[in-house]
């Protein structure tokens, strides 16, 4: 990177919002006449919905295709409370957003489950559902909607004039872009970008995958529910037409065509979708089709969006000062739960699939402090044990005791919070993250946070993120990735992705570390490099259970080995034991194998 | 009985749409919204050359087999192109990404008719098709009816024995499991996936066609119903499975005659996606979709 993008892009960065801030506020005062007053208030209107749909979509990765329906639960509820209630506006804006939110979490607590493409088509139907509902009931106005909603007052003063009313959209942007912000840099935001990039594994790191969208959602609905009660108070007349799958549509193209999960992005994107068809009323018909062309060209040209979200940060530590004695704090310091159990215990463990018994009664322990590695050919169902220790997978049968408590049949986050950590076989980072978020989505269940924490950023929410990215360059250069902490997962170098995967699942601060062939493609001095790194695990206090075909490794590393074929344990004892022992060496040459030498057992085909 | 009947046949028409959507997804994994507008722009094209023909004194039969075959094969050709140009070099890039584009080709095809055919509804010949009718279980059937529907089963049949039994057909199964795989065994992707969207538009524009003849009266919008109906029958059914759209098809058009029928027309829709949902979250992946399990 030169230097002069290094300087310019911090500029740009601090200077940039206060810029946006200054055109917006002159906007009114520059604009031609009114109706263009007009066209500033609907860019300002889908910029909060823009925001609102971008945490769904931009964030969490869930596709909504309906998110219309709640501006319309939100336009809707203003408008009924305050013509037959005679509520004033701000009194209704309690019920709109509880309304929407409520809404956000019926769409959403059935429908979490389903693979990205249904969510798209069920939230496309309950937009369909709420908009024609709003069409055919009679306390909705029918297909005529509501008319005579009174403005939004302030001591008496109405807002009924374009300019006011542009000043309270751009206030009302300005509350919502506060939030959102707020939101996307909490934890919960983090937790949301993990589950778009991948979700199994963001579960596996600890974040409880289905109560994390859930908020999405419902924080999604209350910032549509918030444009839809200002809209409504705006125009005084609300109808079933404002809110079709068109205009659902509208918003997710200022989400993508802007940038996901890119502040700026979005706000440009409301520009652009508002902005650009008005600016091309003058070719008439032809102004949707030219629009229409025009999107598809911006798609083809820059798929990222008009302004992507930045993918590498910028010395994410600068406010941190010195590192110093930051690693001190790493060692193992809780209590275990009970002292004499070990730190983890699998007793009897099957599982089936379909006619293949996978795992069939395995059992084995692991006392507090030891490296025990799990071994035995492709297929033998090592990875099967480790998915059913860690909730992955459900044993059929069998114990799994983390410090003498159960964990069987318990969600994968819920075992992480209980102290277990693991990587994958197949690298699985957040690809898209820098790598010190990588590890900060690893803290998310040792962090306290809650939702209004986040939502305001308090005090101890501030001091609970910056104690975590103290912790996050500790836990990196532990690893030792601290210099390229700011760098996308995804152009890590091969062994850097794997010690970032590693930094990840300590960062949740584990009793137990599973990890699954972690020297899988490495060169020999990184291998070498790993098993000093696995060591020093085990000198923070940490039990590590691990699968690798690499002998070295596990015959150097290993306090205990574990031998699995077919499903079955077939041995177990110290690596001495297991070079010499004949059933091992069998599984692995063939029955007919004779005698064999270490070195045969050093370079077996994995 | 009668709704069974009507909802058969709109079904066939639905069934016809959403195995487009269902193929294309089941490649590519794009929810291609354009497809509704396919189906429109099928429409339009049965009209146009019905309109030129009905001057000339040509036999019906005739008439109707020329407009049926021009139209699917300029939609054929329209959705082959709109492969080429807006979807293809965006296959690596995010999948949002290229669904904007869908939306973006969706948004120019409705306005482009809007262009050439006018806001309002253009009306489809109604001396063309015979009249009669007979009774079945005491409800009437029209032989209008019967020939649609067993056009609409001989395409599947059709799409079913092309992509079951043919080597273009097997290429497109292998490339719905593993796009990199079939690449490495020599398929040439690219061209799958052309023909796939080419038997996508043509059979929407059947659809198209048929429903002008059978509603007469057609319109730019008439694609975006369609394609909610069709998508949701395609997902009802199993997204990416074939015969899964085919049942789809005829389940959501029984369903909302039934609907339209015993409750209100105001309400089809609204029942049609609340099934839709039961079903979704009762069976996540549809009627026939099969569970896909992930690797760690």
């Amino acid at each position: 990177m030169t230097s002069h993008l290094s300087a310019s892009r911090p500029l740009l960065l601090r200077w940039g919002p206060l810029l946006a801030l200054v055109i917006a506020l002159g906007f009114p005062l520059g604009a031609p006449n009114a109706y263009w007053v007009d066209v500033g208030i609907g860019i300002l209107t889908f910029g909060m919905l823009g925001l609102g749909l971008n945490l769904v979509v931009g964030y969490a990765g869930l596709l909504d295709l309906g998110y219309a329906a709640f501006y319309a639960i939100g336009a809707y509820t203003t408008a009924i409370l305050s013509t037959a209630a005679h509520l004033s506006f701000w009194e209704t804006l309690p019920f709109a957003i509880a309304f929407s939110a409520i809404a956000g979490v019926i769409v959403g607590y059935p429908t979490l489950r389903l693979r990205s493409d249904y969510l798209a088509i069920v939230t496309l139907g309950f937009g369909e559902i709420v908009r024609i509902t709003a069409t055919n009931l009679g306390f909705t106005g029918g297909p005529n909607g509501i008319y005579g909603i009174p403005p939004a007052s302030i001591f008496g003063y109405q807002f009924v004039t374009e300019n006011s009313q542009y000043y309270l959209a751009l206030a009302f942007l300005l509350v919502v872009l506060f939030f959102t912000r707020h939101l996307a840099r909490s934890r919960l935001g983090r937790a949301w970008l993990s589950l778009r990039e991948d979700e199994s594994a963001s579960e596996a790191v600890g974040v409880p995958s289905v109560r994390v969208k859930l908020w999405a959602y419902v924080f999604g609905a209350i910032f549509g529910g918030f444009a839809g009660a200002f809209f409504a108070a705006r125009l005084s007349a609300i109808s079933p037409d404002s809110f079709t799958y068109t205009q659902s549509v509208n918003i997710l193209i200022v989400v993508v065509l802007g940038g996901m999960a890119s502040f700026p992005g979005v706000l440009l994107g409301a520009g652009v979708v508002v902005g650009l068809p008005e600016i091309l009323r003058f070719i008439s018909n032809w102004r949707l089709f030219v629009f229409a062309l025009g999107l598809i060209a911006l798609m083809l040209l820059r798929p990222q969006g008009l302004w992507p979200a930045a993918s590498r940060a910028h010395d994410p530590f600068r406010n941190l000062g010195p590192p110093g004695d930051d690693e001190d704090g790493l060692a193992r310091t809780r209590a275990p739960a009970d002292p004499n159990a070990p730190a983890l215990e699998v007793e009897g463990l099957r599982r089936r699939f379909g006619g293949v018994l996978a795992v069939d009664d395995v059992s084995f322990r692991v006392d507090r402090g030891q490296i025990v590695s799990i071994i035995g050919p492709n297929g033998a169902g090592k990875t099967t044990v480790f998915n059913c220790i860690t909730g992955v997978t459900r044993p059929d049968a069998g114990k799994v005791e983390l410090g003498g408590r159960s964990v069987r049949g318990m969600q994968p986050h819920d075992i992480v919070g209980a102290g277990l950590a693991r990587t994958f076989q197949g690298i699985r980072l957040f690809k898209a993250l820098p790598a010190f978020e990588n590890v900060l989505v690893g803290m998310y269940t040792r962090q306290r946070a809650g939702i209004l924490g986040s939502l305001l950023h308090t005090r101890s929410e501030r001091r609970e993120e910056r104690e975590s990215l103290r912790r996050t360059r500790a836990w990196l250069s532990f690893v030792g990735l601290e210099e390229i902490a700011g760098v996308k997962a995804s152009e890590l170098a091969y062994g850097d992705q794997r010690r970032l995967e590693i930094a990840r699942a300590l960062a949740s601060e584990p009793d137990v570390l599973l990890l699954d062939e972690p020297a899988a493609g490495m060169n020999p001095s990184e291998k070498r490099d790993l098993m000093g790194l696995v060591r020093r695990i085990r000198g923070l206090g940490v039990t590590v259970v691990l699968i690798d075909h690499d002998m070295n490794l596990v015959m150097g590393v290993s306090d205990r080995v574990v031998v699995i074929d077919r499903g079955r344990k077939i041995a177990e004892g110290t690596p001495e034991e297991i070079q010499h022992n004949q059933q091992v060496v069998d599984a692995y040459l063939g029955s007919d194998g004779g005698d064999v030498d270490d070195e045969a057992v050093n370079t077996w085909p994995s | 009985m009668q709704y069974l009947i009507n909802g058969l046949t709109i079904g066939s028409f639905y069934a016809l749409v959403a195995l487009g959507y269902t193929m294309i997804y089941g490649i590519i994994r794009l929810i291609n919204f354009a497809h509704g507008d396919l189906f429109m722009v099928g429409a339009f094209m049965g009209w146009t050359v019905l309109g030129v023909f009905s001057a000339t004194h040509a036999p019906v039969a005739v008439v109707l087999m020329i407009s049926l075959l021009v139209a699917m094969a300029v939609v054929g050709l329209l959705a082959v192109g709109m492969d080429r140009i807006a979807y293809q070099p965006l296959l690596r890039a995010s999948r949002l990404s290229i669904l904007i584009t869908a939306l973006g080709v969706s948004l120019a095809l409705e306005n482009g008719a809007l262009i050439l055919f006018g806001a309002g509804f253009d009306t489809y010949p109604t001396n063309l098709l015979p009249t009669t009718t007979f009774l079945l279980g005491g409800a009437t059937v029209s032989w209008v009816q019967v020939g649609m529907f067993t056009l609409s089963l001989l395409l599947m049949l059709l799409l079913y024995l092309f992509v079951q039994h043919t080597a273009v057909g097997t290429a497109m199964r292998a490339l719905s499991f593993d796009q990199d795989a079939a690449r490495l065994m020599g398929v040439n992707v690219e061209g799958v996936i052309m023909i796939t969207f080419l038997l996508g538009g043509v059979l929407a524009a059947a659809s198209g066609v048929m429903m002008g003849l059978y509603y007469t009266q057609i319109n730019f919008l008439m694609g975006f119903l369609m394609g909610l109906r069709a998508f949701t029958a395609a997902v009802l059914g199993g997204i990416g499975n074939i015969p899964g759209a085919m049942v789809g098809g005829l389940l959501i058009g029984v369903l909302q005659s039934f609907a339209a029928g015993y409750i209100s027309s105001q309400w089809q829709d609204v029942i049609v996606f609340a099934v839709l949902i039961l079903v979704l979250v009762v069976k996540p992946t549809g009627i026939f979709g099969e569970r896909v399990v992930e690797r760690m």
